[in-house]
């Protein structure tokens, strides 16, 4: 059985939301509770929130974005950037947290202490850009822990896995540019789907060109579409690759009772997903995985698979 | 709305006088397809496209290696040899609409723009268009597409709009289908948010019917048209 890490802190669900909003603190005991219900806390390594240091965010984020999301949370402000980013004044400091608990969480696995670990933590990142928050994000979770490895540990090649069911444009625009971080994404099309980006044919840029990877999957399909798409572009691009170390993003809101999208993934089309990215782990990175949670916001749904993400990580 | 806001104002011209080659290069160089032809005093009288050259080489020249003679022979033709005189031709004042439907109409590429004197001052191309086309669409900004199926009655679009607006959702464009089913029209919202489902809910709730996106289409014709 593998040492696996889990973060959770229950000052992730300080950051609120408003009626009607999707993204709510209940997600996270959701998940936590998914876990303990099946037995697996006493098997897992738990982690709690920590702030980070600022210079991680810099890494990823301009300053004056950092200072302007800091300022509106401060002033009171309901809204940060877009309607979509509803807020409230301790949203700054848990998005904060979320990141400081993952770079924890980075630097016990890099340092050996983990095998690998899942992050619970909100609000979720891989939407937001360079200095915009978008779709439920203010800072890029996954993005600044690539960052924060490649500057820490002499890793030359990190693979980013994004199976959240919208597209994560703000870690592809981040590393589009950059052939030391491949970043894959399997997603609802964008042309029935937020953000509208993740075509087939963006593969990166410049130098990058080739080190991002876009699987759009049409409305309605579900698990036999995701396995022919993730046979076909995921597992040819990182046996290539070699990632020394593996990021996950994991959305867990492509399941058919996420109303979330038109994606009709069972729960077992998960189970196949995060397995197949554990066995390229075992096989390219030395087991070396960090599954950080994006969306996911069936509240039915969320604690058997969060409950089955963490098994596959453990028995691995 | 205008042809002068969205067409290319610096054009890259030829001489009549120019050899096919010349051409040829410029094209492949600045990556376009259509070089207009003007005289000393700018005047349009002309126009050369890709195709207009690869029709004036023989078949032998992409096969084949072709001798130094063959191709100085070649390039002894010139760009008034193969040039479309008096092209279509529109006006800085022509709109965006008129373009569209005289691009479709006369399956050209690209049109040059032309001021009362008959100076050229721009060209407008299937490309600018789409970019204009990508603009009204609103696909640059992240949002979600969302397709109602409504009545052909008045005052639907009214109770779209309002529903989503009490939301605090942001519009990217609307685009309305006129021509669908018989008695039907398909609204098109694209919404600037992440957070759909509760306003889907909502519009089911006032009656409308959501299309199931699979079933969506922009491009039905009227049926007397197909």
């Amino acid at each position: 059985m593998n040492k696996t890490g889990f973060l959770y802190d229950e000052r992730y669900q300080l950051h609120k939301t408003g009626h009607f909003h999707p993204e709510i603190p209940d997600r996270l005991p959701s998940v936590y509770n998914g876990i303990k219900e099946a037995g697996l806390l006493s098997k897992l390594v738990l982690i709690k929130a920590c702030m980070p240091e600022m210079k991680w965010i810099e890494t990823v984020h301009d300053k004056n974005y950092i200072q302007r999301f800091e300022a509106a949370c401060g002033s009171g402000k309901m809204i940060f950037d877009s309607p979509d980013n509803q807020m409230c004044a301790v949203t700054y400091d848990t998005a904060l947290l979320a990141v400081g608990g993952i770079l924890d969480v980075v630097r016990q696995v890099m340092d050996r202490e983990l095998d690998n670990a899942f992050c619970a933590v909100r609000p979720p990142g891989h939407h937001a850009e360079v200095n915009r928050a978008m779709g439920f994000c203010y800072f890029n979770n996954i993005a600044i822990a690539a960052r924060y490895i490649q500057k820490n540990w002499s890793i030359e090649r990190v693979g980013i896995v994004d199976f959240d069911v919208h597209h994560g444009n703000g870690t592809q625009h981040i590393f589009e540019d950059d052939p030391s971080v491949f970043y894959y994404s399997i997603h609802q099309h964008p042309s029935f789907a937020y953000p509208g980006t993740g075509r087939e044919f963006e593969c990166g840029k410049n130098l990058g060109y080739g080190y991002t990877k876009n699987s759009p999957v049409l409305p309605g399909q579900g698990d036999s579409e995701y396995k022919r798409l993730i046979q076909r572009d995921l597992l040819p691009a990182f046996a290539e690759f070699k990632p020394e170390v593996i990021l996950v993003s994991a959305g867990f809101d492509a399941h058919m009772d996420d109303d979330m999208s038109d994606i009709k993934l069972s729960t077992e089309g998960f189970s196949w997903i995060a397995k197949k990215i554990v066995e390229m782990a075992n096989t390219y990175a030395q087991g070396r995985l960090i599954s950080v949670l994006e969306g996911g916001y069936s509240l039915r749904r969320l604690p058997e698979l969060a409950r089955n993400h963490v098994e596959i990580l453990l028995n691995s | 709305m205008f042809v002068s806001r969205s067409m290319t104002r610096k054009v890259i011209t030829v001489d009549q006088e120019a050899n096919i080659f010349e051409a040829q290069e410029l094209m492949t160089g600045k990556h376009i397809r259509h070089l207009p032809v003007v005289d000393k005093a700018n005047r349009l009288i002309g126009i050369v496209t890709d195709r207009d050259i690869r029709s004036a080489l023989p078949y032998s020249f992409f096969k084949e290696s072709v001798s130094e003679t063959e191709k100085e022979k070649l390039s002894n033709l010139s760009v008034k040899d193969i040039m479309s005189k008096n092209p279509i031709s529109i006006s800085p004042t022509y709109t965006i609409q008129d373009a569209l439907l005289l691009i479709q109409d006369s399956r050209v590429g690209a049109l040059p723009v032309v001021d009362d004197d008959g100076k050229l001052t721009g060209i407008i191309s299937v490309r600018d268009l789409l970019r204009a086309f990508i603009n009204v669409l609103g696909i640059g900004e992240p949002g979600t597409l969302l397709c109602i199926l409504v009545e052909e009655k008045v005052g639907q679009l009214k109770k779209i709009v309002d529903a989503i607006t009490e939301e605090n959702i942001s519009f990217g464009s609307v685009l309305v289908a006129r021509y669908w089913d018989e008695d039907k029209r398909a609204v098109f919202p694209y919404l600037l948010t992440q957070n759909v489902a509760h306003v889907k809910k909502k519009l089911e709730k006032l009656g409308f019917t959501l299309l199931d996106p699979m079933q969506w289409y922009l491009d039905q014709l009227p049926k007397h048209e197909a």
